[in-house]
């Protein structure tokens, strides 16, 4: 089947160059110079008065990084990275770390409300009535504000920047930090604990359900700087969280460096959901400027019958390179991944995620939907493994790739490894065009072909938006409504 | 800061530089295939074995698993009776061909005389600095076969080339075309005649014009301590169709590299690949295979069946090209693990730069299932007999969809055989 012209259109809707939150903000700012040495982190760890333990954790990990070789086993193709022409460090003046709402600059809460973020308490989500979601802003290299934090304290549930965590509850941080993703654990998680700037910390105590959705907005603004952000939720035994991440970035020529570490813990019974809409600046249609997005995401179910899941909405980027995966180790925990990705432009996607199967009886689902248009290049690459004594690991993997034109290319690399013969592992992935008979079956029953492709589309993402928590599916549905419906939905 | 130090040669590779030293006298070959070993061999010697590190050896690591290599030197060995009785038997004895008689429409040549012509020198390259096997064949390639089917001709009897062998090294090449619309089935054998520890090296290259129908069936019946490392390459032309065989039942340390390039539109793979796997053998499939035109299609089904401490790996890349559109693909790989000491591990890979394809691959690893052992079990069949009824056919399937139906009980003898030993 030759590409529809409906198909055609609703390439050009989700071109790059609609990319709606390119624009860019004059805030003074306080940034430090380019280049990584010793003496840039000492000023990263002293802007944040951190403890001398912390400054020792980065030095270190500045030592180690500087023996690691870059990866190249990415299906990713990028100019090499010039780590000194990087500012480390950038915050808007006058901030030192988050205050309450009315000492945040006007300029600020204006960018925020630009990308229909609430900052307000009051505020809610656009078309969705009586929720309340707590806000972790970070601008560049800070977090300029937390809301509700007041009302999650009642509940005994610990939200701020990491940097103000690592102040009022050190004993935490210094328990947690780095026991999911090493130090060393790869280059850019390495360059991360040397010089994150801040990011997130959530702890939600025994028992408790956190009584809304938290969520953190990154924003990057400055010219030439990296965002290196570390985000570190922990729910103690029978806990619950559910947590929201999103990005954005001005459109600019250069490429920018984005490299961030989310640690995620679950001790027995506890459950952390975690959705992420990625929509960082993707670069001109010539596939000029744009984020390079490094991260590396890994949740530890460390108790028995403890859950992760993972979900995730990546729409922009120049490169994406990250897999949150899930450590099983607690006996019948619980490990799920669903994932859209959608690439255009000149956008490389090469993401996934991995299930490592240590304790008895755990279970994994992964579901990862990759659309691939333009020029651009979108990989799966997931491992599914069963260590020798995790008796009884299941997996379901299904990953389906649907590419749109004919300049893009679309593929697939699982790695699936069984050392338990009562493993039970099963791994489907197609690739496809919108089909013919699926299409048929629509137009015979007097459904308009628009409609019909928009129905096909919207299906083939169906099971990873109603993972979305309800106040993000509602973004998401947005996000994918502009994406591939355009004028036809 | 990043200083890259190279660390020194490992026994094995240390025995690959030693190796070649004491042969190249004997090896034969003119000037331009003498200096095309010299390449290939100094390309080893400067990258090592592969690791885990290069991709396409990732699950495995040679210069861990390759521990050391049997000294070369000549030994005897004794053919075997061919699988099909009335075969054409290509006899490789200890590395060195025969005289056998071909009927007509075959042109038999030993590669041997292609060495010394030096017309096989532009042969010896290797795919890419990844391609050990192609680098170690072709500095140490000894002998074998080349031969043409001519075109519009159907050769009866099976071609068996029987490659036997009792320790030391063998590395050989078989040189394989079929004209247009010719048609043939081939079988590469290998077998071991005594205990003794042996490596053999293998690179077959197989041409087929348009039209071409060939069933080619690599049977690996190497000794529990041997190493056996064999690469295929096929180019099918329009129309082609190519049938590939692939049974693993020994061998200590195996590699079966596939490597097929649908060239031609209409092009036609069918794989099916059986790995029977015991002690503490490793074994690897590994499948590339191009979709480089429009309209071709291919099918690759593996099945696994591991026992005792043994590891299997299954890797499969299909790459669909930008202009290949309609291609359909479809790949499984399935195995049953049957020990807890046992790994499989599989990596099946879609490549797709296409937007008109359909592509699938779907990959399990299991245990027997219950329900059919239930079944069994119920109607009086002992736990044993049922598992191997199981088993048997969770194979056996594979082999039934050949034609010929003395080839198919040939094989599928030899499967029962193998369960009988290890089960």
């Amino acid at each position: 089947m030759p590409a529809v012209q409906e198909t055609i259109d609703q390439v050009r809707q989700i071109d790059v160059d609609q990319y709606k939150y390119g624009f860019e903000t004059v805030i003074e700012s306080d940034t430090a110079p380019k280049g990584l040495n010793e003496d840039t982190i000492r000023m990263i760890s002293a802007k944040k008065n951190e403890p001398e333990w912390m400054l020792e954790w980065r030095l270190d990990a500045f030592k180690r990084w500087l023996t690691l070789d870059e990866p190249t086993w990415a299906r990713v193709d990028y100019p090499k990275i010039d780590f000194q022409d990087i500012h480390y460090y950038s915050a808007p003046k006058g901030i030192t770390g988050p205050k309450s709402i009315d000492d945040v600059d006007p300029e600020l809460l204006r960018v925020y409300e630009k990308l229909g973020i609430p900052l307000r308490e009051q505020e809610i989500l656009a078309g969705v009535q009586h929720s309340k979601i707590a806000v972790d802003a970070v601008f560049d290299s800070v977090s300029v504000v937390t809301t509700f934090k007041e009302e999650l304290s009642k509940a005994g549930v610990i939200f701020m920047s990491i940097s103000e965590a690592m102040r009022e509850h050190p004993e935490l941080v210094k328990k947690y930090l780095g026991t999911v993703v090493p130090v060393t654990d790869n280059y850019y998680a390495t360059l991360n604990a040397a010089v994150f700037t801040d990011g997130s910390f959530v702890y939600v105590p025994k028992g408790v359900r956190c009584p809304m959705e938290l969520s953190t907005y990154f924003r990057i603004n400055e010219k030439n700087t990296g965002q290196f952000e570390r985000t570190l939720i922990i729910a103690e035994e029978g806990a619950y969280v559910s947590y929201l991440e999103g990005c954005t970035a001005p459109q600019r020529d250069e490429n920018q460096l984005h490299a961030a570490v989310v640690e995620l813990i679950a001790m027995d019974d506890a459950e952390i959901k975690y959705s992420t809409v990625q929509n960082w600046y993707p670069g001109d249609k010539d596939g000029k400027g744009g984020i390079y997005n490094f991260v590396t995401k890994r949740g530890d179910c460390r108790g028995d019958r403890s859950k992760i899941s993972w979900t995730q909405v990546e729409t922009g980027s120049a490169i994406t390179w990250k897999y949150p995966s899930c450590i099983l180790r607690g006996d019948d925990s619980r490990g799920e991944f669903y994932s859209i990705a959608v690439s255009n432009g000149y956008q490389q996607i090469d993401s996934g995620t991995k299930m490592i199967h240590l304790g008895k009886n755990t279970s994994s689902r992964i579901i990862s939907k990759g659309i691939s248009a333009g020029h651009s290049s979108n990989t799966y690459r997931g491992q599914v493994s069963a260590h020798r004594k995790a008796t009884n690991a299941r997996n379901f993997t299904q990953c389906d790739s649907l590419l749109i034109g004919n300049d893009c290319g679309a593929h697939t690399v699982p790695y699936i490894e069984a050392k338990n013969s009562t493993a039970q592992f099963e791994h489907e992935a197609t690739t496809s065009k919108i089909s013919e008979d699926q299409l048929f079956y629509c137009l015979a029953r007097g459904i308009p072909e628009e409609e019909a492709i928009a129905l096909i589309v919207n299906g083939f993402v169906k099971d990873v938006i109603q993972e979305l928590p309800m106040e993000f599916a509602v973004e998401a549905q947005k996000l994918i409504g502009i994406s591939l419906e355009g004028s036809v939905g | 800061m990043n200083m890259q130090t190279k660390p020194p040669h490992t026994a094995a590779e240390q025995a690959i530089v030693d190796s070649f030293a004491e042969m190249i006298g004997q090896l034969p070959g003119d000037a331009p295939v003498t200096a095309a070993r010299d390449k290939l061999l100094s390309d080893i010697s400067t990258s090592g074995l592969p690791t885990r590190r290069i991709e396409s050896w990732h699950y495995t690591d040679l210069r861990n698993l390759m521990r050391d290599l049997p000294k070369p030197g000549k030994g005897s060995a004794t053919l075997a009776e061919p699988l099909v009785r009335g075969s054409l038997v290509l006899p490789m004895v200890q590395g060195q061909s025969g005289e056998p008689s071909a009927p007509e429409g075959l042109e038999l040549e030993p590669f041997m005389d292609l060495l010394v012509s030096g017309a096989a020198a532009k042969s010896l390259t290797a795919r890419g600095s990844d391609d050990l096997i192609g680098q170690f064949n072709g500095a140490f390639v000894q002998d074998g076969y080349s031969f043409t089917v001519a075109a519009d001709t159907v050769i009866d009897e099976i071609i068996e080339i029987q490659s036997v062998q009792s320790g030391g090294q063998v590395h050989s090449r078989y040189a394989a075309s079929f004209g247009a619309k010719a048609g043939a089935t081939v079988i590469e054998r290998y077998l071991a005649d005594t205990s003794d520890a042996g490596l053999s090296t293998a690179v077959s290259s197989l041409e087929l014009a348009d039209g071409a129908e060939v069933t080619w069936i690599i049977l690996q019946g190497c000794g529990d301590a041997d190493q056996h490392l064999g690469q295929l390459n096929a180019r099918l032309g329009a129309d082609a169709k190519l049938k590939l065989y692939v049974i693993n039942a020994g061998g200590k340390l195996v590699r079966q590299e596939l490597h097929v390039e649908a060239a031609g539109e209409g092009a036609h793979l069918d794989l099916r690949c059986v790995n029977l796997l015991a002690g503490e053998s490793h074994t690897d499939v590994t499948l590339t295979l191009g979709h480089n035109v429009p309209n071709t299609t291919s099918s690759e089904i593996v099945r696994n069946v591991v026992l005792n401490r043994a590891r299997g790996v299954f890797q499969g890349q299909i790459r669909v090209a930008q202009i290949a559109q309609k291609t359909d693909a479809q790949m499984a790989c399935n195995t049953l693990l049957l020990s807890d000491d046992g790994e499989f591990a599989a990596k099946p890979e879609l490549e797709i730069f296409a937007d008109d394809v359909v592509c699938a691959h779907g990959a399990t690893v299991i245990d027997i299932d219950h329900n059919h052992l239930f079944y069994l079990m119920a109607r009086g069949i002992s736990e044993k007999s049922a598992r191997g009824l199981l088993v048997n056919g969770f194979v056996d399937e594979l082999i039934d969809e050949l034609d010929n139906e003395e080839l198919v009980e040939a094989l599928e003898t030899l499967i029962e055989q193998w369960l009988n030993d290890h089960g």
